[in-house]
């Protein structure tokens, strides 16, 4: 299979550098705001932050699923060592999740704003929480998988293709 | 740093008093906030454009809230970066990558901190500034106008775009080249075998 790909570099990438950690900036940055924007606007009954909410959501789930296309690529070039593996999977289970979970909830904020922009219902607020609860986790395992386990550096491409590791 | 004095610390393998690195997590918010509140401005602008196509998609839009979305954004990135920035220094400050090896655009890791850490300034600067900027243009020139921003406003979010490619490359390549903060990485170096130690 590996025959077909152009040339891979010295982070084993036929592209210059990891592409998944970028894209997920509109995800993780669009998301968090938009609670944010959903919190302060439903206390300080600004319904102009709303709208700044919901554009943000939209934005954020176009960005996940091209997150999870390019996760999918640089996963699939990552060659874990066994250490990693666990971790790679479940970012992997909850990325997949994730791209229907929060499209999910743009839909139902869609159908809220479709019926009245000015008011948000409490719950709505309740499950961006919970959204919220979720991403931070997502990008804890995705920051083990940079920080900790240096998939895809230099280093721990070059020991994998030494076969340092045991 | 002096590494005598970063051994006055108790760090773990990554050099940190703490498992993942801070910076490149507030990174996320700086780079997502600033370009979206562009973007967003961007299509505000170009408004009349695009005006059949929501309709065609059944998409309710308010051109004011397109500006909304601009104006917001921006300044949460604005305030996001202070943090970002610090918590930059702070890691950079505990950095010690190796002194020999050299980055893809040939540079030692020396060279690749300083531009970054200068780098990271100047962006801080610009950023802040372009909120002055929206913020005069959202509340005094152009309060009343269909159109709330300047195209020179627009032209400077995508250099400093084009900015921000160059430095996060930078802080990229301090990352997965010099392997600075990953603990696997260090553990390497030290002659260690991760796949033992980070079990």
């Amino acid at each position: 299979m590996f025959e077909y790909l152009p040339p891979l570099n010295d982070h084993n990438l036929p592209y210059p550098d990891t592409m998944h950690p970028i894209v997920v900036h509109f995800v993780i940055a669009m998301v968090l705001f938009a609670v944010l924007c959903d919190v302060i606007g439903y206390f300080t009954q600004n319904e102009r932050l709303y709208e700044v909410s919901c554009w943000n959501l939209w934005f954020s789930t176009v960005s996940l699923f091209i997150a999870v296309i390019f996760g999918q690529f640089d996963a699939g070039l990552s060659d874990p060592y066994t250490a990693a593996e666990s971790t790679l999977n479940l970012h992997t289970l909850i990325g997949w999740s994730l791209s229907g979970i929060l499209a999910a909830i743009t839909a139902w904020r869609y159908v809220i704003r479709s019926r009245d922009p000015k008011t948000l219902p409490a719950p709505f607020l309740g499950v961006g929480v919970l959204l919220v609860g979720l991403v931070f986790f997502q990008v804890y395992l995705g920051d083990l998988l940079v920080w900790v386990y240096g998939l895809h550096t230099v280093p721990v491409v070059e020991a994998t293709r030494e076969g340092v590791f045991q | 740093m002096n590494p005598d004095l970063i051994e006055q610390l108790q760090l773990g393998a990554n050099g940190l008093p703490y498992q993942v690195p801070i910076h490149p997590n507030l990174v996320h918010l700086t780079l997502g906030l600033f370009i979206v509140g562009i973007a967003f401005d961007i299509v505000g602008a170009l408004f009349p454009l695009e005006k059949p196509v929501f309709k065609l998609l059944a998409i309710p839009a308010t051109r004011s809230n397109f500006f909304d979305v601009g104006w917001y954004n921006m300044m949460a990135a604005a305030i996001i970066t202070f943090f970002t920035v610090a918590a930059g220094f702070y890691e950079i400050m505990l950095a010690q990558p190796s002194a020999e090896m050299q980055s893809v655009w040939g540079l030692k890791a020396m060279e690749t901190m300083l531009w970054h850490g200068v780098g990271g300034v100047v962006l801080l600067l610009l950023i802040v500034a372009m909120t002055i900027w929206r913020g005069f243009q959202r509340f005094v020139w152009n309060r009343d106008r269909a159109r709330q921003v300047q195209w020179l406003y627009l032209l400077a979010g995508l250099g400093i775009f084009a900015l921000m490619f160059v430095h996060g490359t930078l802080g990229a390549q301090l990352a997965a080249e010099f392997g600075v903060h990953i603990s696997a990485d260090r553990l390497l170096e030290m002659g260690q075998d991760p796949n033992l130690l980070l079990k």
